[in-house]
């Protein structure tokens, strides 16, 4: 059963010529991690927005086509019905605080709050989503002295304990640093497992090969590419559209036109197949001059 | 320094009131002091009874320093202005040099120094003893639209760190050899460079914010709950409303003795 | 569109996302200010930015709660304010709506304008709560005046105009500077900056 249904989304923000979203069409099914990647400005956070249902609600423009999760037609419905079924996680830790709420326990609340949850009920979700990523220690703390990565994973949570069937998430290590980004991520992971349904608009490749079980690629406002992981991060499209490729599949590129990456051997999206993949041909991958002076 | 609390964390039974009945109290003051009968009486009781609360809260002393640094300079000015220059002087009690301090006038800045007084013993009894964001959950509770409680309750947490911001803003731009010293077109000069990228940079957050509160059901419909409860007595409440009326008499004496006979 | 829908849409959530930024920015700028000591205050520019922005209504809320929340957490004397606060709200939105914030010069009239009309409603609280006094150096101003001969009202309303002209002038200006500089794509979501912008 397809949980996200996009059916010839176009999407023109008010007092811009050109359409954000260009007649977009794709499904997905309960359960699986689609990773988004696009250039900057290719409409990845527009996507989002639409898939949260924010749009067309909030933003007015024109939209045409459907957009439909979880059952529900995006243009029917208002935002605020969406909010316990599809969780949006955005870039700025320190914009998603509510500012109402003096510990961790009670912002994670607030959503609760807002959606008329039982008082009885609220411990036990709090408690699990504080679990989920792992700021359970810190529930007493206020939110303002969290690091960046810490309040990150307080927005996750804030949305968690929703318990959204679909989770999106804009671009949520943009801000932090390496170990903040491999926590989030490592709780993202954790979910897919539980079945949420998990779109991630994302640029750090590597991660993407390994977890996702699909990758779309836009590029101005359409997809022009969507796979598995392992055929969209080899396509030459996707350096053509600003996106590039991860180090090792250049290197293995480059290898194959020198006879030292198995002709028949798919280009590696993570780094195990790089190293396995060279390992069987015997020969070391190209250095980082010959890389750089070659930059194909 | 600005402080960006007035609150004195502790466990009193002023503190373990319900937050409402102190902002009853507080509000009926205000209004008793300035719109009841009788001037100095009206203004003295409630000021007294506030002040015998902070004592037997053992606020008082803060309430007394506070009170010194929030009135000092407006109580001098007071009798300065008026004991020298209020138009109603005609008696004259003290005479320095070419200028006369008249008894209307000293009466007058009294009567308003005790009132200001007053009033603020009346707020000082709830700011001390009253977080900020127990208010905020209070209201919400009693029923203030959620937008509302929202506007009241989210700047206080937000402008610590936006004083923070600031503190780097003003960093940078003088690290930058901003001048914020000197003659007056300089100093002038300075203030969009100040002001403008933490207007700019305070605005552009906006939208991710709101948008962060729509996903969290900000704006969906139907009854809200909330996790905590504050303690409240059947006592406090039938106190609320007994407040409220006898603000509400008391007023109405105060306009119907100013307008139809003596003050 | 019935009152309630109209409150909706002056009231939407990002007005409010709005409206406690500009808050909490009325509160800081004058920590900014006092930094350099000039005769302004800088303390309303919030509530003008969202009068221009989402409207009169939306400005005047702005002014209230600041000067309820700065009651509330430092000074409760700024709470006998709020009045004044939500004047200055309500005409920068008026005059926005009329047209008068669209040039820089048009701008510097509307400080006029909100100056004038914020003492007609200071003034009145100035005197009956305060004795006609503030605790600042413009009380020697009043003083001066009350020496000569005026009464006490006109002689709080000229000190209050004097206090408040060069600020609510220089507030109205860098507001309108902020808006027109602020990206198409934020503007293009508050309807009413349209009177502004365009």
């Amino acid at each position: 059963m397809a949980v996200i249904e996009v059916a010839g989304l176009t999407y023109t923000y008010p007092g811009s010529s050109a359409p954000a979203l260009k007649d977009l069409t794709f499904q997905v099914e309960a359960g699986q991690l689609v990773a988004v990647v696009g250039a900057n400005g290719a409409g990845k956070s527009t996507l989002c927005l639409a898939l949260a249902g924010l749009i067309p609600a909030l933003f007015h423009g024109q939209m045409r086509g459907t957009v439909s999760v979880c059952g529900l037609d995006t243009s029917q419905h208002a935002p605020g019905q969406f909010a316990g079924r599809v969780g949006l996680v955005l870039q700025n830790p320190a914009n998603q605080i509510s500012g109402m709420r003096y510990t961790v326990y009670e912002e994670v609340a607030f959503g609760l709050e807002n959606l008329g949850v039982p008082r009885a009920v609220m411990p036990g979700r709090i408690e699990h989503a504080l679990d989920q990523v792992g700021l359970a220690e810190l529930h007493d703390r206020s939110p303002y002295t969290l690091s960046g990565g810490q309040q990150q994973r307080m927005a996750l949570a804030s949305i968690l304990v929703l318990e959204p069937a679909v989770l999106l998430l804009d671009e949520p290590t943009a801000m932090l640093d390496p170990a903040g980004s491999q926590a989030v991520f490592e709780i993202i992971h954790a979910l897919v497992r539980t079945g949420t349904t998990v779109v991630i608009v994302e640029h750090r490749l590597e991660w993407i090969g390994r977890y996702a079980d699909r990758v779309l690629a836009l590029a101005e406002g359409e997809v022009v590419l969507d796979g598995t992981p392992a055929d969209v991060l080899s396509s030459p499209l996707l350096r053509q559209i600003g996106v590039g490729w991860l180090r090792y599949t250049r290197a293995a590129h480059l290898g194959q036109k020198r006879g030292l990456w198995p002709d028949t051997q798919a280009l590696p999206v993570t780094l195990e197949q790089a190293v396995t993949g060279f390992q069987q041909a015997g020969a070391r991958p190209p250095t980082e001059e010959q890389l750089d002076a070659d930059p194909r | 320094m600005i402080r960006y609390s007035l609150y004195v964390p502790g466990d009193t039974w002023l503190h373990r009131l319900h937050p409402l009945t102190k902002l009853s109290f507080s509000l009926a003051a205000a209004v008793i002091i300035f719109g009841g009968p009788g001037g100095w009486l009206a203004a003295l009781l409630p000021g007294l009874l506030a002040l015998l609360a902070l004592w037997r809260a053992g606020l008082f002393r803060q309430a007394a320093r506070t009170g010194v640094r929030l009135l000092a300079p407006v109580t001098v000015m007071l009798f300065l202005i008026h004991g020298f220059f209020s138009p109603q002087n005609q008696t004259t009690l003290l005479r320095l040099g070419p200028f006369a301090i008249g008894q209307e006038g000293v009466a007058y800045a009294g009567l308003i120094a005790v009132r200001l007084a007053a009033v603020l013993a009346g707020s000082l009894l709830l700011v001390f003893s009253t977080h900020p964001g127990e208010l905020v959950q209070a209201l919400t509770n009693a029923g203030v639209p959620h937008g509302l409680s929202y506007l009241l309750g989210s700047p206080l947490l937000l402008l610590p760190q936006m004083a923070g911001r600031v503190q780097v803003i003003q960093a940078a731009q003088q690290a930058r050899g901003l001048e914020t010293g000197g003659t007056l077109p300089r100093r002038v000069r300075a203030l969009f460079p100040l002001v403008a990228p933490l207007v700019f940079s305070a605005l552009l957050d906006v939208e991710e914010r709101s948008l962060a509160l729509e996903v969290r059901g900000f704006s969906a419909p139907g009854p809200r709950t909330s996790l905590r409860e504050q303690p409240d007595t059947p006592g406090q409440r039938v106190a609320r409303r007994a407040l409220f009326v006898l603000a509400g008499l008391l007023l109405a004496a105060g306009v119907a003795l100013r307008v139809y006979g003596r003050h | 569109m019935s009152l309630s829908q109209r409150l909706k849409a002056d009231f939407s959530t990002l007005t409010l996302a709005l409206i406690a930024v500009a808050i909490v920015l009325n509160i800081v700028l004058g920590q900014v200010v006092s930094l350099l000591k000039l005769p302004i205050f800088l303390d309303s520019i919030g509530t003008v930015i969202v009068a221009l922005l989402a409207g009169p209504w939306a400005g005047g809320l702005t002014g209230l709660l600041t000067n309820l929340i700065w009651g509330l957490i430092s000074d409760p004397v700024a709470a006998a304010f709020a009045p004044v606060a939500m004047v200055i709200g309500i005409v920068a939105g008026l005059l926005a709506k009329a047209g008068l914030f669209k040039k820089w010069w048009q701008a510097i009239i509307s400080g006029v304008i909100i100056a004038v009309v914020l003492s007609i409603i200071a003034i009145p609280i100035r005197v009956f709560m305060f004795g006609g006094v503030t605790g600042s150096g413009a009380d020697f101003i009043t003083a001066y005046l009350l020496a000569t001969g005026r009464d006490l009202f006109s002689a709080v309303l000229i000190t209050v105009i004097g206090d408040n002209i060069i600020d609510k002038v220089v507030t109205a200006l860098l507001a309108w500077a902020i808006v027109k500089g602020l990206p198409r794509r934020f503007t293009g979501r508050f309807p009413r900056a349209s009177a502004v912008i365009d």
